[in-house]
């Protein structure tokens, strides 16, 4: 049997205090394991360490304790690749540009690059803007941006870092059916960061929940709603509201103490 | 526009009234506050000496290379300084403490070690300007956003990498703000430095002025440096708007890479029909280099002179065919960026402004260098250049393009060339530029041949639409035959020397045109005149260069 795509084992990720500060404990010991085409999704208080453990996985942070591994499959493609919080998108570059960036710094030639581009920007309904600049486009134009810029490059796993969270909810839904449908056509290993229970519900295939600071998996929930989904059919499905409100029951103490250490920082 | 525009104009124009009347009324000393209809007087004075556009042209070339030396370096240190930890550790106190220093204290300590020469007046300059740009360069590579960076290495991007596509980009528009701010600064420095030991350039005409109480010559002075000052802010917000075009909100940007922005615009400016402006160019120097000497500095900065007018000139007329709607889209002649809407009607001619400028700029320092007469030829070449297709009587559409040709593609150019190496315009010069005038009025005509019928339709005036197929093709045979006849007799009369002669190699070709042109019943057959005739001017042009400065050549060793 191959190894898990992803496997995470006792994790820790320690800031160093900054002057005379106490060091910060992002991340206290955090296992888990995903399996090659899975959708997982993890949720957590805000300022839980989520972030942390995404950008450890996407090699941009040092763990301090432990490991984390992705499991590369097939040399030719890239291992991974990560859509940002709020898209990351460069303003200097055009829609076609960003979108194949992940590409260019493959050096795939330039012809193949914009026939790639071509295509996922006509996937994401941004054929209009292709030769525009981030700065013209809304900040759901230009998340979707972030995505195709993310597809383009076909990695092996993808990182979403509360990708929607900084949008209403209509395009919210909207990006959510986008995504949906790219993961079920092509199936890639997703870890996906969201403080949106509906979010983690709707997308994901498990979720974790994760305490508040140090973050540590405090439970895991298998989704059980079947494939292929739709984010809008979802909401009125029975047991989505009943995993709703076990899920909070399960965060809300974590949330509660979040919220009683960032007062007590300040 | 904004409705209350006019009101910007109004009040400099009220100021100027006023004082105006306040010297008349004698409120105010006519001796101590000339009114502006003096200094006016005055400047079309320095003007028509050429005084004052041989001092800008001292001053701008001053500040040009300064900039060069302080400012190309500046920028790489900066952005070396803004990436590099080490390096901005190592060199941060240094910039930090010399940068307060006001630059023009300096200069006591330059003129000590450079002595009183130009050198001194350049080094000034890009010392204060070096300092200035490198912190602010590296500044701006400070601020780019970390989350770039990141995502840039997310997506697993090398250091050259991060360079290239994130530190650079990110930071062009500090780096253009420094740019500006330098440019501010050197404009500054070179009036004080100019004030103290120079003979020449803007800043020792305002003082000198002072010294001999000549207040309204001091004044002219103040308003050629800020005329100055402006237009070289214009052109360098347009050269913003180039670099950074993603800063612009709501225009849709050609949206490319730098490098493919350049090669649009290259295209744009449809460099291979300059032959037409080189050719002309390098026989006027040839034939200096044949009456008495050749200095090939001044002959390279004519020669890129002449490219920028007639860059500007293409754009122009472009943008003008554009609008009138003259030019198909099929057509070899029509813009092709515009038409693919890779550049706007708008930028084309913004650029096409832009290459006149810089042509005006180089003109400017030939006019310091051989005199006025280069700017009357110069200014007589753009006005034609610019009303060739644009205002109320375009000279293409009224049947005088092949005139206007005829004399500024061929003998004027040729003067003007001429001219900036020895500062004299002997009629023999005028002669032996009439082959080249010719074949330059032969390409016009052929275009216009072939754009007969189209021309007709959408009423453009030519020789052909008005002479018709039949005698429009004896123009034709004309300007060939002319060519080589006006070649033979001044090689008769003794003007040319013998040597020139073997342009008349390219007779046969000649000859193969005027055949094709006869049997040409409809325009697809004429669409390889032109670019034969194109490279008949080409071909006849370099031979009869050769013949010259062979004969020059000659002459030297006997």
């Amino acid at each position: 049997m191959k190894p898990p795509k992803i496997s995470i084992d006792n994790l820790y990720v320690t800031y160093p205090g900054r002057k005379r500060a106490e060091p910060v404990e992002a991340l206290g010991g955090v296992t888990l394991t995903v399996t090659r085409g899975e959708l997982v999704c993890i949720v957590g208080p805000s300022g839980c360490g989520k972030t942390t453990l995404l950008r450890v996985l996407a090699g941009l942070e040092q763990a301090t304790g432990g490991s984390a591994h992705i499991q590369h499959d097939n040399s030719a493609r890239p291992v991974k690749a990560m859509v940002f919080q709020g898209s990351g998108v460069f303003p200097w570059m055009t829609v076609a540009e960003n979108v194949a960036y992940g590409l260019r710094l493959q050096g795939v030639s330039r012809q193949e690059r914009a026939e790639m581009a071509r295509h996922w920007i006509a996937e994401i309904g941004l054929e209009r803007f292709a030769q525009s600049y981030p700065a013209q486009l809304s900040g759901g134009m230009q998340q979707r941006v972030g995505l195709a810029r993310a597809f383009a490059c076909d990695p092996e796993v993808l990182l979403m870092d509360e990708p929607f969270g900084a949008l209403d909810a209509q395009t919210r839904l909207i990006l959510q059916q986008v995504l949906l449908r790219q993961w079920e056509r092509d199936a890639k290993t997703v870890v996906f960061v969201t403080h949106s229970i509906e979010e983690a519900l709707t997308l994901g295939d498990r979720i974790y929940l994760m305490s508040a600071r140090p973050g540590r998996l405090l439970h895991e929930v298998a989704v059980p709603f079947a494939r292929p989904r739709d984010a809008i059919a979802l909401r009125s499905d029975p047991r989505f509201s009943q995993l709703f409100a076990e899920i909070w029951e399960l965060l809300r103490d974590e949330v509660e103490r979040a919220r009683l250490a960032e007062e007590l920082t300040e | 526009m904004p409705k209350n525009r006019w009101l910007s104009f109004v009040s400099p124009l009220l100021l100027l009234a006023l004082w105006e009347l306040a010297v008349q009324a004698g409120w105010l000393n006519r001796v101590f506050y000339p009114p502006p209809s003096t200094v006016f007087v005055t400047m079309g004075e320095l003007l028509a000496t050429g005084q004052l556009a041989q001092e800008v042209g001292v001053s701008l070339m001053r500040i040009g290379l300064g900039f060069l030396l302080g400012g190309v370096p500046a920028i790489v240190v900066g952005l070396l300084m803004g990436i590099s930890p080490p390096f901005r550790a190592l060199f941060q106190p240094i910039a930090a403490a010399i940068y307060p220093v006001p630059k023009i204290a300096l200069l006591p300590l330059i003129i000590v070690v450079l002595g009183l020469g130009e050198s001194s007046k350049i080094v000034t300059i890009a010392i204060s300007i070096f300092f200035l740009i490198v912190l602010n360069v590296a500044a701006s590579v400070l601020q780019v956003e970390a989350r770039h960076f990141e995502v840039a290495r997310s997506f697993g991007a090398k250091p050259w990498d991060l360079f290239w596509t994130v530190a650079l980009p990110a930071s062009l528009p500090g780096i253009m703000n420094s740019i500006k701010l330098g440019m501010g600064f050197a404009l500054t420095l070179i009036v004080g430095v100019e004030f103290v030991g120079a003979d020449s350039g803007i800043g020792w005409l305002i003082w000198r002025s002072y010294e001999l109480y000549a207040i309204d010559r001091m004044i002219a002075g103040l308003v050629a440096v800020a005329l100055v000052g402006w237009l070289i802010s214009v052109l360098l917000d347009e050269l913003e708007r180039l670099l950074v075009p993603w800063q612009r909100p709501g225009a849709r940007p050609p949206g490319r890479s730098i490098r493919r922005r350049l090669l649009l615009w290259w295209r744009a400016v449809r460099p291979w029909s300059y032959t037409a402006a080189v050719i002309p160019v390098v026989l006027g120097g040839s034939i200096a280099a044949y009456d008495s000497n050749l200095n090939l500095g001044l002959l390279a900065l004519t020669l890129l002179g002449a490219s920028a007018i007639q860059a500007g000139t293409n754009l122009v007329n472009d943008y003008y065919d554009y609008r009138r709607g003259a030019d198909r889209p099929d057509a070899p002649g029509t813009n092709a960026a515009l038409l693919r809407g890779e550049l706007t009607p708008r930028q084309i001619l913004r650029g096409g402004l832009v290459a006149f400028g810089l042509g005006a700029a180089i003109g400017l320092y030939l006019v310091s260098v051989a005199g006025m007469f280069i700017l009357w030829l110069g200014l007589l070449g753009m006005l034609v250049g610019f009303f060739y297709t644009a205002g109320p009587f375009a000279l293409a559409y009224n049947a005088l393009g092949e005139l206007a040709v005829f004399i500024f593609m061929g003998p004027v150019i040729v003067i003007g060339s001429y001219y900036v190496q020895a500062q004299a315009v002997p009629l023999a010069v005028v002669l032996a530029a009439l082959p080249v005038g010719c074949l330059v009025a032969a390409i016009l005509h052929a275009n216009n041949l072939r754009d007969l019928e189209h021309d007709r339709q959408v009423g453009k005036y030519t020789l052909a639409t008005l002479l018709g197929r039949g005698r429009g093709n004896i123009e034709y045979y004309l300007l060939i035959g002319g060519t080589y006849l006006s070649l033979i007799v001044t090689v008769l009369l003794g003007i040319a020397p013998w040597l020139t002669l073997i342009s008349i190699a390219t007779l046969p070709p000649a000859l193969r045109l005027v055949r094709i042109v006869a049997a040409a019943r409809e325009p697809g057959a004429l669409q390889p005149v032109l670019r034969q005739t194109a490279q008949l001017h080409l071909q006849f042009g370099l031979l009869l260069i050769v013949g010259w400065v062979g004969a020059a050549l000659v002459a030297g060793m006997v």
